[in-house]
């Protein structure tokens, strides 16, 4: 097969993922103020479409870490792996993606496409052509530490928003004031979204384009690569959008906007800060983190860890498991042209068969639900009825103890 | 080697500006609701709040200056990119 044609295969492919992120991920962003009414979910949904845009456009540090980190370079041919094995790697992704997406199953789209890469290149190229040392640094710990930042934040800042509205005198703080931010603060998450996830596009195909002799390594990214992977995020983030406004009030959690303010600035400064030092972190992982941490910092959140167990789980599995469906393909193409036709077909037939499958399913299932929804779910804010009625339980416990304590020491 | 360093920078950067921002938000919201309620004074609280909001926007837009190198040289006369 002509070196040229697989290029354009991996670059369309990639361009493929690109889109599906963003479709993804629109509701990540916007469907709180779009739950609160502060805006129209036309506007949020063009609004996060073009903030993905231009998010796309405001750095290179993560396309970096994934086109000269990740995949050792072999001193005579420049890169380790062919574009061959990027395709099967990311030909993992997609299906994992899609897979967990018609499940409903808690996933990371970033995640998976460092594991079917990953995975592709240590059946295409052998363990020594990852460099792990780098996938550790940028990849793996940015995984665990990044939420847990955003989540430490967001709890901060959420007792803070309400320490500093709450008014002395019984007078009503209006809070809602904090709705028309919420306006400011989601677009600042599709941004950083942008910066982020586009990204790693990005990293892809310049990957690509070096691993194919068709870039000096270590040579920016191009403004065409750049260009394409904004617009492909852009067009999956605003027809993502439609879906969500179909669903829109199926399952939502309950998210005040003092809190849904101070949970999105958390996310976004976290991607930001993140992307400007080359993490290549999953925006949806960050966005539960803070979600859950903003829940903890209202009156009466307490974690419901069952479930944020089961999401973390679905977190740890997402890597190993799109490694395993991307060092199939990759042992697939080593069997050379009809190897990748096998891998096209197959592949382009299961993202078929997916997406009809998705279409029996009634709206308002699971796969509708985005992943910041689960997330909010394993947080349970008590009301104030629940709230009393527990410290009354505790008392009464407590005095039963003490009361028992002295009966045993007398 | 893993370069803590930076996961440093990643918490400490976040921690305070998001805290910087969602103060500044609140302080606005705060203003905005003693000038619903208290009559006197009121475009003065009003003023305030709208301060308090621009100030938060102002730290946003720093941030974003902060990240980009083209604009950061073009504003600060340097770029913190790697």
């Amino acid at each position: 097969m002509d070196l040229t044609l697989i290029v354009v295969l991996v670059i369309a492919l990639a361009l493929f993922f690109d889109f599906t992120n963003g479709f993804h991920d629109t509701a990540n962003a916007m469907a709180t103020p779009i739950a609160t009414g502060a805006i129209t979910p036309k506007k949020a949904v063009a609004l996060a479409a073009i903030l993905n845009l231009v998010g796309a456009f405001l750095s290179t540090e993560v396309a970096k870490t994934i086109s000269g980190g990740i995949i050792n370079e072999d001193p005579s041919t420049g890169v380790a792996i062919g574009p061959a094995m990027i395709f099967a790697g990311l030909m993992g992704a997609v299906i994992w993606n899609l897979l967990t997406w018609l499940l409903g199953l808690p996933s990371s789209s970033s995640h998976a496409l460092f594991g079917g890469l990953v995975g592709a290149a240590i059946i295409g190229a052998g363990v020594a052509s990852v460099n792990y040392s780098v996938l550790l640094s940028k990849v793996l710990l940015p995984a665990i530490c990044a939420p847990v930042i955003a989540g430490v934040s967001a709890y901060l800042c959420t007792k803070l928003a309400y320490a500093i509205t709450k008014r002395q005198n019984g007078a009503s703080p209006k809070r809602g004031g904090f709705r028309y931010g919420q306006i400011f603060s989601s677009s600042l998450v599709a941004l950083s979204h942008g910066t982020n996830d586009a990204q790693k596009t990005m990293g892809i195909i310049t990957l690509t384009l070096v691993a194919s002799g068709l870039q000096d390594s270590g040579s920016p990214v191009h403004l065409w690569v750049v260009a394409a992977c904004a617009l492909a995020i852009a067009l999956g983030t605003y027809t993502g959008g439609w879906r969500i406004i179909q669903t829109m009030g199926s399952g939502l959690t309950d998210v005040k906007p003092a809190q849904g303010f101070a949970a999105e600035v958390s996310t976004a400064s976290a991607i930001l800060a993140s992307s400007h030092l080359g993490f290549a972190l999953s925006t949806t992982q960050v966005a539960s983190g803070s979600v859950i941490g903003s829940g903890m910092g209202r009156k009466g959140g307490e974690v419901r860890w069952g479930t944020a167990g089961r999401i973390a789980l679905g977190w740890l599995f997402t890597l190993p498991a799109a490694a395993i469906v991307g060092g199939i393909a990759a042992w697939i193409v080593h069997f050379g042209t009809p190897g990748l036709i096998i891998v096209t077909v197959l592949g382009v037939g299961a993202m078929l068969t997916i997406w009809f499958a998705s279409r029996k399913q009634p709206h308002g299932a699971e796969t509708t639900m985005s992943d910041i929804d689960n997330s909010g779910a394993a947080v349970n804010i008590l009301t104030k009825k629940q709230r009393r009625a527990k410290a009354k339980a505790d008392a009464t416990q407590a005095k039963l103890a003490a009361a028992n304590k002295e009966a045993d020491n007398s | 080697m893993i370069d803590w360093v930076a996961f440093g920078i990643v918490a400490i950067v976040t921690w305070i500006s998001a805290m910087l921002i969602v103060a500044a938000y609140a302080f606005g919201v705060r203003l905005l609701a003693v000038a619903k309620d208290e009559g006197k004074n009121t475009s003065l609280s009003k003023t305030g709040a709208y301060a308090c909001f621009t100030v938060a926007g102002l730290i946003v837009a720093f941030g974003v200056v902060l990240i980009v190198p083209q604009l950061s040289e073009a504003v600060l006369g340097f770029s913190s990119s790697h």
